[in-house]
């Protein structure tokens, strides 16, 4: 028994490794596999339903998720990997790769935007109503500015609406969002600044006071999509990206909390 | 006048060796003597109160200490019973003032250091007060520890082995200041020992013990000449055991010893299974005046010791003599015949 | 250079180090006292478990302990007006719980390799139970207690982990040197990590080196000669 798990566990771990396996070689119409590299807070949404919804017109398509930090997937492609369709959760990965030539930059599309927002406990009892309202709450979470990105976009806020001084003194700087949404949901911090996305994860523990105002972020956050250049199945990739930008997609999209840009 | 008696009445059972003792007895010292592993320390320490027994009584001078059924076990504490370990058990914390006074704490602060000087002086050990347990020799631990139990001034005194650890010239040195002690002690002592030069010494009363069992108790020298039994026997030193067939009352046959047919003083009756007889109450003679207890001796192993010397015939039997350290020769010292007095042939069951 | 993490270990580990010298010794006491082999072992098992758990999987009980809307921690709010979570007393709270099991399993061996015989010579002494342990048994164990010290001080000097679930990172308040090292290399400034580190390096060894000499003395006190 021990050695049959054994045997399990390494397979898992080569395929997660491998992730997109190379396309088949076989150019039949019939069966085709296509690879999309995603921004890994796209998961949940292209795993949970986006996948399945779009196999019920494409039933001959496998699609193969590969997700990861947006940086570490324009490390991978840059190093050969194989993908069809790059979906980045922010504009810089998207535009590094342009400008080395692996996207095809007529099929980008900035098709969703994941707004900053400010969140409290659902257990809370605290009374907030817009973002500035966070300097009521006696402790708040955020993500460290120095490492995690939606830490970054609170900062870049905060300092915008000139609150950055006075949040600082009682914001506890969590190591990942995951953190952050965990000390919020227990009322160890009062309220918390994380991704729309990342608060619908946990929709019965915290709750969304409000957004980040349009103006106090100078780059909101952009999720482009858009096929490579030397994709296989380039026909197919935009038939993908097609269906990323249908009502129905969008409605799943919003579902996750991401917004239409 | 307070009657001192310690009446004691013991039974554990633990992991295949069972202990059951009962003994009785008044001031003076008792010995208990047994081979290793016998329970001797067991018992002891059930008497101090630091190990528990399954059942039984101890009554101290009308003091009960222990009683099973009445669900009554005084704790060590209490029991005014001062245990000598074998290793002196010192506080290797504390000075020798401070050990010694580790007992009085709750006394007095005058009356606790007249009682140690007093301890201090008793036992020699001016100049050590403030030195530690191992700057110490052997003998001054001894002597601290003993301080240290006298200071509590307790009822009955128990020596786990007392000399176990030292060498012999420190042994026969100490054993007489431990006479002295005894002598001035007013309370019950209990020494423990597998030694039975030490037990004959000091004590006047003496327990013999095997396997968690008494097998002999009674009065030091008699118990000495006569023992009970071959184990008896045994403890006490008798090297020439040999198992006997009755022949008529006043006759056996050795079975170890080549069937020697000896003569016997008192009535052999039917549970007698052996005889002892010490190596040192042979007679040398080189003429046979009578038929029985004439041994032959041919064929012998000659060993010299530093005081005596080690003769050993070929059925067995051991004979020792004295002899002067500068003597080597044993030429002459060999007779024709051991002789051995029918009263000296001790009957053991 | 920002020198508020310095001050903040500096305090949590001193708070934490008296509280858990303390309660570690009472604690070994407590379990060599029971007579009950099973409750021995389950008290045993119960006090060496933070040593045991991956700190964040500690910190996460702490939570669920201390937490704002669980027992312990809603009752301080309620009776005393006091959040534990994410304050400065619950970094003390995570040291503890961290180091506590080094004191305790320090301590105890080291009472337990006291010669029996020493405290049975207490015993028939008349010397209380409480004397005999203070006297004969922590005395004579005094070397194994204070290493269980300097390891319990170092562990709660460098708990990382079980602090941050519980006491947060805020600076001047709960940033501990080590979270404030985490927090320089997760954004890539190691020269900033460098210094923070030198200065925690600086402060265990000198601790260390203080206690081991305080050890030194003890030990000569016995073995003059």
């Amino acid at each position: 028994m021990k050695k049959i798990l054994a045997y399990l566990l390494m397979f898992s771990m080569a395929a997660s490794l491998v992730g997109c396996s190379s396309s088949n070689n076989e150019e039949e119409v019939e069966e085709e596999t296509i690879c999309i590299a995603a921004a890994a807070s796209l998961e949940n949404a292209f795993e949970e339903e986006l996948i399945a919804m779009f196999n019920e017109e494409y039933p001959n398509v496998t699609v193969e998720g590969t997700y990861d930090s947006s940086g570490k997937l324009q490390e991978q492609i840059e190093g050969g990997l194989e993908a069809d369709v790059f979906f980045s959760a922010a504009t810089k990965q998207m535009d590094a790769l342009t400008d080395e030539d692996y996207i095809d930059s007529d099929t980008r599309v900035d098709l969703l935007e994941n707004k900053v927002v400010l969140i409290v406990s659902t257990n809370s009892s605290l009374d907030l109503k817009k973002f500035e309202d966070i300097t009521k709450a006696g402790s708040i979470a955020l993500g460290d500015p120095a490492s995690v990105p939606a830490g970054q976009y609170a900062q870049e806020a905060l300092t915008n609406l000139n609150l950055w001084d006075e949040v600082n003194t009682k914001a506890s700087f969590g190591t990942n969002v995951t953190e952050v949404l965990n000390q919020v949901a227990e009322g160890s911090a009062e309220a918390g600044v994380v991704y729309a996305t990342d608060a619908a994860s946990m929709p019965d523990k915290v709750k969304i006071i409000a957004e980040a105002p349009a103006d106090s972020l100078a780059t909101p956050v952009v999720y482009p999509v858009a096929t490579l250049k030397n994709s296989k199945h380039s026909k197919t990739a935009k038939a993908f990206v097609e269906f990323l930008q249908s009502d129905k997609a969008i409605e799943v999209f919003e579902k996750y909390g991401f917004s239409k840009n | 006048m307070e009657e001192k008696l310690l009446d004691v009445d013991i039974h554990k059972d633990y992991n295949h060796f069972v202990l059951d003792i009962q003994f009785r007895i008044q001031q003076g010292c008792l010995g208990i003597l047994g081979p290793s592993g016998c329970g001797k320390s067991m018992t002891l320490k059930s008497l101090a109160g630091i190990f528990h027994p399954d059942r039984g009584h101890i009554i101290l001078n009308k003091r009960v200490l222990l009683d099973s059924q009445q669900k009554i076990n005084i704790r060590p504490q209490n029991r005014k019973i001062g245990y000598l370990f074998q290793n002196y058990a010192l506080f290797p914390n504390m000075t020798v003032e401070q050990n010694i006074a580790a007992g009085i704490e709750k006394m007095d602060k005058k009356l606790k250091n007249k009682k140690i000087k007093d301890m201090i002086k008793k036992f020699r050990l001016e100049g050590l007060e403030k030195h530690y347990p191992s700057e110490l020799s052997g003998g001054q631990q001894q002597r601290v520890a003993l301080a240290r139990i006298f200071a509590y001034e307790p009822d009955v005194l128990l020596l786990d082995e007392p000399f176990s650890a030292m060498d012999s010239f420190l042994k026969e040195k100490l054993r007489l200041e431990l006479a002295k002690v005894l002598e001035n002690f007013q309370g019950i002592a209990i020494m423990v020992s597998h030694d039975r030069d030490e037990v004959y010494q000091l004590c006047d009363h003496i327990l013999l013990m095997e396997d968690g069992h008494i097998i002999q108790y009674g009065k030091t020298k008699e118990v000495f000449k006569r023992p009970i039994n071959t184990t008896a026997a045994r403890l006490t030193g008798c090297k020439n055991i040999s198992k006997i067939k009755k022949i008529d009352d006043y006759h056996v046959e050795c079975t170890d010893w080549n069937h020697l047919i000896l003569e016997v003083k008192e009535k052999v009756s039917e549970d007698i299974k052996a005889i002892g007889i010490r190596a040192h109450d042979f007679v040398a003679t080189n003429t046979k005046k009578d038929h029985f207890n004439y041994i032959s001796v041919e064929n012998c192993k000659i060993s010299e010791m530093p005081f005596e010397w080690y003769i050993t015939l070929d059925n067995g039997i051991w004979w020792k003599i004295e002899k002067k350290m500068n003597d080597h020769d044993s030429t002459h010292i060999i007779p024709r015949y051991l002789y051995i007095e029918p009263q000296s042939i001790i009957l053991l069951k | 250079m920002d020198y508020s993490p310095l001050i903040v270990s500096l305090k949590t580990a001193s708070f934490s180090i008296v509280i858990t010298f303390i309660i570690g010794i009472l604690a070994a006491w407590l379990v060599i006292s029971r007579k009950n082999e099973k409750v021995k072992m389950i008290l045993d098992g119960l006090f060496t478990l933070p040593l045991v758990l991956p700190p964040t999987v500690a910190g996460f009980i702490l939570l669920y302990i201390f937490g704002v809307y669980r027992p312990v921690g809603k009752f301080f709010i309620d009776v005393f007006n006091f959040k534990i979570a994410f304050s400065w007393p619950a970094t003390v709270i995570a040291a503890f719980v961290m180091s506590f099991p080094l004191m305790y399993r320090s301590c105890r061996g080291a009472f337990e390799q006291v010669d029996p015989n020493l405290m049975d010579a207490g015993r028939t002494l008349g010397m209380s139970e409480w004397k005999i342990f203070w006297k004969i048994q922590f005395a004579n164990a005094r070397p194994g207690v204070l290493s269980g010290a300097i390891l319990a001080f170092a562990r709660g000097l460098g708990e990382f982990g079980a602090t941050s679930m519980i006491a947060g990172n805020i600076a001047g308040k709960t940033r501990t040197l080590p979270m404030a090292v985490y927090s320089k290399v997760a954004g890539g400034d190691y020269d900033g990590a460098y210094v923070y580190v030198a200065i925690l390096i600086v402060i265990a060894f000198i601790a260390i080196v203080f206690m081991n000499y305080f050890a030194y003395k003890e030990g000569k006190k016995g073995k003059r000669k």
